[in-house]
């Protein structure tokens, strides 16, 4: 099964955006949701968010990371993908919760950002508050489509160069304490997520995170992206990837995103060198 | 009189040493006069013990007498009436216990070698383009299979020869479940699984790749548009042994070890993506032949491996000839220890303790009961540990389906005629939690049965 690329776009120096068609996952997906690609016969089965499924096509927001993000920036419009897999994971509930605040520091976080902003604004009583995190001004994106799917919208750029200078942390923080959030969604950077718990709890705020772990066939079949959550082993791929933020082992997943660090590095080497 | 020869002709193997270094198949298949000699030393048994301890009773005496007058072709059809896919089937079934077990030539000498001239049948027929033909009347009915591993291939090809349309959805990018993810390139080479796989599609069978049943497509989509359903969906989940350290990193188990080195050939890095990260000590919990696979792949990444058992080798789970491979390649086999916990230092896996065991009653398998020896613990130092201790059915089809009847471990129930509700059949590992391939082909065979009786019925 190939899939065709139909749209390629740079989103800032380091993320891109690619439009593929893939009607079967396209017609299911659900916000919360991801999917599993393959480049070629010979790739790896890599997770990856998405933004938007709409006419049989699907858009993720990738970032140049690794060698298959990597080696897939140069495939061009009209090229084809080996594998376009999903959807994978659990649906986010969509319902009314209220002031409901989503959060999103990196690609990934981004892309989901738009698909939950987009599905929860639809719900009677549901006030969505979009926030994004870049660390810098020449890395933002998607601010105009995120205004168009929520009712309040807030971008802090973490060296000051533009709009609120800091972490979205910072403005969840001071709405917390004007009493105007009930519930937080949050995807992007791992290494936040627990300051982010700690925050929300201080202030007594639901809190659901996206779990970036390891995976291979991302259907309960490997047990590479297993994850504690209150002690129990689950799996992020089948029992998440959004999980309670405030039961969430972080040690133990960071450490574990770290496995095949110096073997991605090595793959990445070769990639470079080859070209 | 008929003169016993009391010895197998012996199975050319590759060399240990070549062993080491390669993922090429170990047995190197028997040339077509070593088969006829092999087949010559049956006894053609009036009782045939073979047939009757196999779960598929293959008519072992014809084809080894078809075989034994160099009529290859004939002794290809006789298994096929029995076995879908010989060429796998002779290569993994546990022979020891089913056939060659139970045959009289093991009471004077080495029983006939039946799994071998099994493999080299199907093998043969595969080279020389030799197929079981059969004329396919078409109806109208249409039979979803959930899962493209032994059972649902079994299952398929004996729909179609009542002339159902099939259509098996597999969850991954290619088929043939366990036989695909699960058994290496040493002991089931892939070209003989995607041989077997072309045979089906040849006859009609429609293999939807990355089709995961429950996420792209309901069990009620499938209800509405399929008359029957057959459930092959395996035991493709792990178990943890549940102690601490599982977190660490260096910790895998045994599927993702094996879907790594077989689905996606880590091995074959960087010609292909899939990293896999095997250290210099590794340990693997377990003896089984999930065990024997990751400890011999181990092996073969340039490993110093030790299986980790709790009872000792003989009563090992594992095929003889894996057990067998494994300890003349150099596998370490630790008996009578546990595991108690898993040692680690910045973040990574660097030893287990274990605990020292000891053999008591036998328990529900028969088998003696391993026993914890108190205050018998030490430290074994490991970069590298894998988790063999067994799977179960994968919740994630089966949350999707509260339908179903399940036990409580999420095991799918089936009847004798391997029904669980009207019109949807289960059968293979789905529904023992974990058996042998030959197992799940006669279910697959036991399923399409049924489903023809309920189809043709209606």
């Amino acid at each position: 099964m190939k899939h065709e690329i139909l749209r390629k776009e740079d989103l800032n120096p380091k993320d891109y955006l690619m439009e593929v068609k893939a009607p079967m996952v396209a017609e299911k997906i659900q916000p919360g949701q991801f999917v599993v690609l393959m480049t070629h016969p010979k790739g790896e089965r890599i997770p990856m968010s998405v933004q938007k499924a709409e006419n049989g096509n699907v858009t993720m927001f990738i970032r140049k990371l690794g060698k298959t993000s990597v080696a897939l920036y140069t495939y061009k419009v009209g090229d084809h993908f080996e594998n376009v897999i999903g959807p994978m994971g659990n649906a986010v509930e969509i319902k009314k919760y209220g002031n409901v605040a989503v959060c999103s520091d990196l690609v990934c976080g981004h892309a989901e950002n738009y698909a939950l902003c987009k599905a929860l604004s639809q719900v009677d009583g549901n006030h969505v508050i979009s926030m994004q995190t870049f660390p810098s001004k020449d890395m933002m994106y998607l601010e105009e489509e995120l205004r168009g799917v929520s009712d309040e919208y807030y971008i802090t750029i973490e060296d000051g160069s533009y709009g609120i200078n800091g972490h979205y942390r910072d403005v969840l923080e001071k709405l917390m304490k004007q009493g105007k959030i009930d519930m937080v969604f949050a995807g992007g950077r791992t290494g936040e997520y627990e300051l982010l718990a700690e925050l929300t709890k201080a202030y007594n705020v639901p809190t659901m995170v996206t779990l970036r772990s390891i995976m291979v066939d991302a259907t309960g079949m490997c047990g590479s992206c297993r994850v504690f959550i209150d002690g129990e082993m689950k799996l992020a791929c089948i029992d998440g990837p959004m999980f309670d933020a405030h039961k969430v082992n972080y040690t133990e997943l960071l450490n574990r995103v770290n496995m095949f660090k110096k073997q991605e590095a090595i793959a990445l080497e070769n990639y470079n060198k080859m070209r | 009189m008929v003169k016993l020869i009391k010895n197998r002709v012996r199975m050319p193997e590759l060399s240990v040493e070549a062993r080491t270094k390669t993922f090429d198949e170990v047995p190197l298949g028997y040339s077509e006069e070593q088969a006829i000699n092999e087949a010559k030393r049956c006894l053609q048994c009036k009782d045939s013990p073979c047939t009757k301890n196999c779960p598929v009773n293959v008519n072992v005496n014809a084809f080894i007498k078809e075989l034994a007058e160099g009529n290859f072709k004939e002794a290809f059809l006789k298994i096929k009436q029995d076995n879908a896919i010989p060429a796998i089937a002779g290569r993994v079934c546990p022979q020891e216990n089913q056939c060659e077990g139970a045959c009289t030539m093991g009471k004077a000498g080495d029983p006939i070698n039946i799994g071998k001239l099994e493999s080299f049948l199907g093998d043969w027929a595969m080279e020389n383009g030799v197929r079981e033909e059969f004329v396919i009347k078409e109806n109208d009915q249409k039979v979803a299979i959930i899962g493209s591993g032994p059972t649902g291939i079994s299952c398929a090809v004996d729909l179609r020869k009542h002339g159902y349309k099939v259509t098996i959805f597999e969850a991954l990018h290619k088929a043939g479940g366990v036989l695909q993810y699960g058994i290496p390139e040493f002991r089931l080479p892939k070209k003989v699984v995607d041989k077997e796989l072309s045979y089906l599609k040849e006859i009609g069978v429609d293999i939807r790749l990355n089709n995961i049943v429950g996420q792209n497509i309901s069990f009620d989509e499938l209800r509405d548009e399929y008359n029957a359903i057959y459930i092959g969906t395996g035991a493709g989940a792990p178990f943890f042994v549940g102690i601490e350290g599982e977190a660490l990193n260096g910790v895998y188990s045994a599927n993702e070890f094996l879907i790594r080195t077989n689905l996606m050939k880590a091995y074959k890095f960087p010609e292909y993506d899939t990293l896999l990260f095997v250290g210099k000590r590794v340990g693997v919990i377990g003896a089984g032949n999930v065990a024997m696979d990751s400890a011999r792949s181990a092996l073969r990444n340039g490993a110093e491996v030790y299986i980790i058992y709790r009872r000792t080798k003989e009563h090992s789970p594992a095929r003889e000839e894996e057990l067998r491979h494994a300890l003349e390649e150099g596998i370490n086999f630790m008996e009578l220890v546990a595991p108690t916990k898993i040692l680690g230092e910045n973040g990574w896996v660097t030893g287990i303790e274990l605990v020292k065991m000891k053999l008591g009653e036998a328990d529900k398998s028969g088998r003696p009961r391993p026993e914890k020896i108190e205050g018998s613990e030490f430290v074994m130092e490991l970069d590298t540990l894998v988790e063999a201790i067994g799977t179960m059915p994968n919740r994630l089809f089966l949350r999707t389906v509260p339908e179903l009847k399940t036990s409580s471990r999420g095991i799918i129930e089936a009847d004798e005629n391997l029904r669980n509700i009207e019109g949807v059949y289960a059968g293979g590992d789905a529904i023992s939690g974990g058996a042998t391939v030959i197992q799940a082909l006669g279910e697959g065979r036991k399923a399409a049965k049924s489903i023809h009786e309920y189809l043709s019925a209606r």
